[in-house]
């Protein structure tokens, strides 16, 4: 890969585990770029009153072929689950090969500057 | 059409034909101006003979992209370069805008960004020759 600035906006980074699958950034996305999948989940701890419902989130993907870098995703997450990385080697060979998980999102987690 | 020569990777001189259609060609320039890519001599083989289509394909333009792509001498590849070429990008929504220039030609290779970056463009080309 080609250096660059190590706060060029290369692509989105995902942490799965701070994401509350709050839809915040799907809506926001002028693109829709976004994808979500989340169910949720009924929590009993113990001496609680009544149980609580969580958000699990089952699928995150963003299309880097729609997506247009402006970082509003990343701006109104309330949970800081997105952040810029700088990497940008990442073309892809064939339609719709820009579409990409969880996990590949998560991967680049360790390439973001500072958080 | 125009010869480079990649200035990171010496073996690699490609035929490049640019299709600057809208913001992501000032990207090409870039490249080109920040010495990324460099002029060569048009003399023997080239490792690819690459066409780039930067920046937003409308259906009006989209028979001209045809016409170029067949007027590239084989062997060849396509890159699609941009958000805007690759899906219509953020005119997703609009009724002249085609939606992905690969609705046209065949493409080879998707470089995100909008604009991707003048290194993006580098590394795509490497790839292609690469491939080639
Ligand atoms: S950077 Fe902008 S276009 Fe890309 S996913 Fe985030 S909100 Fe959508
Ligand atoms: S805004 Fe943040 S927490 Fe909410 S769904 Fe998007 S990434 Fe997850
Ligand atoms: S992808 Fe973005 S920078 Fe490139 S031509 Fe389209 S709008 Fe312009």
């Amino acid at each position: 890969m080609t250096q660059v600035p190590e706060q060029a906006r290369g692509v989105i980074a995902l942490d799965p585990v701070a994401c509350t699958s709050c839809m915040i950034c799907v809506r926001e996305c002028p693109d829709w770029c976004i994808e979500i999948d989340s169910h949720t989940e009924e929590v009993t701890e113990p001496g609680a009153r009544r149980p609580r419902f969580v958000a699990v989130l089952d699928r995150f993907a963003i299309d880097w072929g729609l997506c247009m870098y402006c970082g509003i995703c990343v701006e109104v997450c309330p949970f800081d689950a997105l952040f810029w990385s700088p990497e940008h080697d990442y073309p892809a060979s064939e339609p719709g090969g820009l579409v990409q998980e969880t996990q590949r999102l998560a991967d680049w987690l360790p390439s973001v500057p500072q958080r | 059409m125009s010869v480079y020569a990649v200035a990171d990777a010496p073996g690699i001189r490609v035929h490049v034909a640019d299709l600057g259609m809208a913001c992501c060609a000032v990207e090409f320039a870039a490249a080109l101006g920040r010495g990324l890519l460099v002029e060569a001599p048009d003399d023997g083989e080239p490792s690819a003979r690459v066409l780039v289509v930067s920046g937003t394909v409308t259906d009006v333009l989209a028979p001209s992209v045809l016409a170029a792509w067949e007027a590239l001498p084989a062997p060849k590849a396509a890159m699609s370069f941009g958000a805007c070429s690759n899906t219509g990008g953020p005119y997703w929504d609009s009724y002249s805008v085609t939606k992905g220039v690969d609705q046209v030609i065949p493409v080879h290779s998707y470089v995100p960004g909008c604009p991707p970056r003048p290194e993006a463009l580098i590394d795509a080309i490497v790839e292609l020759a690469a491939s080639a």
